[in-house]
């Protein structure tokens, strides 16, 4: 697989991912409909009404820590997209899709072990996580190539 | 004339060599290939038994049996908090007493900043034994319940032993209000702030059950008479609510819409599908 296309992947991760954080951020600014389940383990209502569902208290939703997430893995795919032989832009996001990682398992332990449910929405955008932190793994681990 | 390269120029080309792959000989070394796949599944190994952790941590940290709750008063309440729009919306007021009025105050918050309601009642009242049907219908559509426990009450006041629910060790999440159940005959049913304890007083001389929505709207006593739920079991009786033409699903139901209309006041008016819903806006007009 080309480095342009693995880059290409890792902007589709997030720009979805993107789509999904400021989608969650708006529903939570806006108190609108959210839509998904209210019933059984998949129940994004009780996941975002939670005490997680701010961050630390300070009526700022979480999902904003997404956008901010995909929006900076955004950016740095594109600058790597200009300037392909960039080591450092390279450590640069494997480091920061790193720190998505650890959050995502940190969200993903608060909904099962904390909550005992799950947020259909959130999933989708710590599945794009994944999928960048993957897709660099990979990139980083082949020889450059065009 | 022989050119002998400096010492510098030797490094510097023997660095050049190795980011090549070729040795000082001029013969390319083997590629240090590693399989880009490994790293990717051990991380991808690492986060799966990660998550199945998470789930046995939960399951081993989840009791079995949540005491007060037999399956068949899990089954009231799923019927409670699931009755179908059209229901709701095709009931309106019903029969329930339009008993809910609003009042002028400074908006009743949480410490989180969304609006208060504010629930005083005993498990031993029958008015508020019947008053947390509707209750539950009405906050249902606007978050979750969780542990909610039976009860029912006195069996020597009057209306003895009316089926219910109980409100203590409760939990409710939503993101429009946030919710203060107080069962004050109940060791752990919440205690009441001194404010709490001064708005029931203003508006309902310390009685019970009672009601403030956002301090947009109060309830004092039971908008349908317990008489309707007086020997019949609880799962009759949510089993009732099924059908919107029954005798209590009229009183009930009709309630809920009361009591909706009462905590879209104190949402400003959200979930705009909720409160804009037909049933909710016939039982608005109805508010004192």
């Amino acid at each position: 697989m080309s480095s342009r296309l693995r880059l290409g992947l890792v902007a589709a991760a997030g720009l979805l991912g993107l789509a999904v954080s400021v989608y969650l951020t708006q529903v939570h600014s806006a108190s609108a409909a959210l839509l998904c389940s209210t019933d059984g383990v998949v129940n994004c209502e009780r996941v975002l009404s939670s005490a997680y569902g701010v961050i630390g208290g300070t009526g700022v939703p979480t999902a904003a820590a997404g956008i901010a997430w995909f929006a900076v893995s955004l950016g740095l795919a594109l600058q790597r997209w200009r300037r392909p032989g960039s080591a450092l832009l390279s450590r640069l996001h494997l480091l920061w899709s790193g720190v998505g990682l650890a959050v995502v398992l940190g969200l993903v332990f608060v909904e099962i072990v904390l909550l005992g449910a799950l947020c259909a929405w959130c999933t989708v955008a710590h599945a794009m996580v994944m999928a960048t932190v993957l897709a660099l793994v990979i990139a980083e681990a082949e020889p450059v190539t065009g | 004339m022989v050119h002998h390269p400096s010492p510098a120029s030797q490094r510097r080309q023997a660095g050049q060599r190795q980011q090549r792959g070729v040795s000082a000989g001029g013969r390319r070394r083997p590629a240090r290939r590693r399989n880009p796949w490994t790293a990717a599944l051990a991380i991808l190994g690492v986060v799966a038994v990660l998550v199945v952790s998470f789930v046995l941590v939960r399951w081993a940290t989840t009791p079995v049996a949540v005491p007060d709750q037999p399956a068949s008063a899990a089954e009231a309440m799923a019927i409670l908090t699931s009755i179908p729009a059209a229901d709701l919306d095709r009931v309106g007021i019903g029969s329930a007493t339009p008993s809910v009025r609003r009042i002028s105050e400074p908006a009743l918050t949480s410490p989180g900043g969304r609006p208060a309601v504010l629930y005083i009642g005993a498990e031993f009242c029958p008015y508020c034994a019947a008053e947390r049907w509707p209750l539950i219908v009405a906050l249902a559509r606007f978050g979750t319940f969780s542990n909610v426990g039976t009860a029912a009450s006195s069996a020597t006041d009057v209306f003895p032993s009316t089926p219910t629910f109980t409100f203590a060790g409760s939990t409710y999440t939503s993101r429009f209000l946030d919710l203060v159940a107080v069962e004050q005959d109940v060791s752990g049913g919440g205690s009441l702030t001194e404010a709490q304890r001064a708005l029931q007083q203003r508006y309902s001389g310390g009685g019970i059950p009672f009601l403030d929505f956002g301090n947009r709207a109060v309830l004092v006593g039971s908008t349908f008479s317990p008489a309707l739920l007086q020997g019949v079991s609880r799962d009759a009786a949510a089993g009732a609510l099924r059908d919107p033409a029954t005798e209590r699903a009229r009183a009930m139901l009709g309630s809920a819409n009361l009591l909706t209309a009462a905590l879209c006041l104190a949402t400003d008016q959200r979930p705009a599908e909720v409160c804009s819903s037909p049933g909710v806006l016939a039982a608005a007009g109805h508010l004192a």
